[in-house]
């Protein structure tokens, strides 16, 4: 099998642009640069709204950053335990890890999040930022579970035959052997769910949280100008995501050391 | 332990895969020292003769004594028994993210506790004596299939084990890399290893071989030195084969 049709194709995040697609009129390029230009223009032909805009959302970037890197954390650790609940053997591991992520799957993502945010209200007094981690962690760790599991099943079984027959059990095969290799398949699509994560952060808006998109909302509300802020939320998002998906494309090309010949 | 008891000990083992018989009553000793080849047509169940050996395959009855020690004995630790055990593969199977050092290392550090610098003389050594040496700090896919052969075997002797399994080790080489396998094998021979080979050369059958094992659905038919095996085959069966493949 080719490493192209190894890849997993799961998640709804940015495209990742193609590392050897380098070239300056990629559309990678063109979208930074447009943006750039845009984020830029607009409050300087146009101060009133779009430089209030600006000023007026950067704690909110903070606030959207916090909860993305908090629940993807989070989400990794569930993922990594669910992906292999969903390759166990051992029977109660691997039903309440499937039962988990059908669970989390057949339900809207917002609905999650409310039903969790106010669930958790109801027994236990957190702050909206730590109810909103956990309700998106616990979202993402299902989606995390099947992204770990296909990379781990995308490492072929002659390497952990090779493993086992050195004396490594199944544990240590996993952490010497399989994992690190797995990284590499799984590191795209965690990618793509890290970028799909932060565009669902905007979500938590709805919630008591102030990312981008509610102080966009706060600021809209206020003074009326609905159009301009909505479009410099719109651009300052597509810029941390096209940001974003360049890193990981970088990222990804470095971890592939051991193909290149 | 008896000195003189084989070093492996298989009696009357049946391997079943759902209602398929892939193994059929198959016994075999192999004493200290003693190189076995196995031969076959595919799908005759030699992988899966050398996979249980070292429990990579459970079997479905009888028993298997590796060393003293009954695989399915509970109170035996199955991973201090494989480590008695080298393992070759047909597809290599190198650790692609680890180099060739490493790949040789791992084990070593991991599990015997060696120093880095100890795991590291061994392995070069080995890497020496498969004549490797220069690659140790490539990586496996940078590598040519008999080199990666090469280095296959050497990480399985980096583990010390007493007892080497090859399966089809030189079936998925380009023929001119054939050799310098085989070199090595020969050379691993005459250094009076314990030897289970599965494989299609018969040159090296007849120059290693103690025992020549002749395998067909799932079942030993015949088994002979070689000079007997080649020259002078009892069986019918056995007979076809080798007109076959010879
Ligand atoms: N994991 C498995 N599941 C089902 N059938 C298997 C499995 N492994 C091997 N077999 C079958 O058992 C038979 C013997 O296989 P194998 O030992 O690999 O043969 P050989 O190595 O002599 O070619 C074959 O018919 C094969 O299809
Ligand atoms: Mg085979």
């Amino acid at each position: 099998m080719s490493d192209l049709e190894k890849k997993i194709d799961i998640g709804d995040g940015a495209a990742i642009p193609d590392p050897k697609d380098r070239g300056l009129f990629s559309a990678w390029w063109i979208a930074l640069i447009g943006t750039i230009s845009l984020l830029v223009f607009l409050p300087m032909f146009k101060p009133d709204p779009y430089g209030k805009v600006l000023l007026f959302i950067p704690d909110g970037i903070l606030i959207t950053f916090e909860v993305t890197i908090l629940s993807i954390s989070l989400a990794l650790v569930i993922g990594l335990v669910t992906g292999l609940g969903r390759i166990s053997t051992n029977r109660f591991f691997n039903l309440t890890a499937s039962l988990y992520v059908e669970v989390v799957r057949g339900i809207p993502l917002l609905v999650q999040l409310f039903y969790i945010y106010f669930a958790l209200g109801r027994f236990v007094l957190v702050p909206d930022l730590v109810a909103a981690v956990i309700a998106m962690s616990f979202c993402y760790g299902a989606y995390m579970g099947e992204v770990f599991r296909a990379g781990i099943k995308s490492i072929d079984f002659g390497q952990t035959e090779a493993s086992l027959s050195l004396g490594f059990n199944q544990r240590q095969t996993m952490t010497y052997v399989i994992l690190p290799q797995a990284w590499r398949t799984i590191l795209p699509p965690v990618g793509n769910e890290f970028i799909a994560l932060l565009k669902d952060t905007s979500l938590v808006s709805i919630l008591a949280v102030s990312d981008i998109l509610r102080r966009g909302r706060e600021y809209a509300s206020e003074s009326f100008n609905y159009f301009e802020t909505y479009t410099m939320i719109a651009l300052v998002y597509l810029l941390i995501t096209l940001i974003l998906s360049k890193l990981i494309s970088n990222m990804e090309h470095r971890l592939s050391y051991y193909e290149r010949r | 332990m008896n000195a003189a008891d084989p070093i492996i000990q298989i009696q009357n083992i049946n391997k079943y895969f759902g209602s398929f018989k892939a193994l059929d009553d198959v016994s075999l000793d192999v004493t200290v020292g003693e190189k076995v080849v196995v031969l076959g047509p595919s799908g005759s169940g030699k992988s899966t003769l050398l996979r249980a050996i070292n429990k990579l395959e459970t079997i479905s009855s009888g028993s298997i004594i590796v060393d003293g020690h009954d695989l399915y004995d509970p109170a035996e630790d199955i991973n201090r028994i494989r480590m008695e055990l080298g393992m070759v593969f047909q597809s290599f199977n190198l650790f692609r993210h680890k180099t060739v050092l490493e790949n040789l290392t791992l084990a070593p550090i991991k599990l015997k506790k060696m120093s880095k610098e100890e795991a590291d003389q061994l392995a070069l050594r080995l890497l020496d004596k498969v004549g490797i040496r220069d690659r140790a700090e490539h990586y496996p896919l940078q590598l040519s299939g008999g080199q990666q052969q090469r280095v296959a075997i050497a990480r399985a002797l980096a583990m010390e084990p007493k007892i080497m399994l090859f399966d089809e080790p030189t079936s998925a080489l380009d023929p001119e890399m054939i050799g310098e396998v085989l070199e090595v094998m020969v050379t691993l021979a005459h250094e009076g290893m314990t030897m289970v080979v599965v494989t299609h050369e018969m040159g090296f059958a007849r120059e290693v071989a103690d025992q020549v094992v002749f395998m067909d659905e799932g079942a030993i038919v015949e088994m002979a030195a070689p000079d007997i095996f080649f020259d002078n085959p009892k069986y019918d069966r056995t007979k076809l084969f080798l007109e076959q493949i010879l």
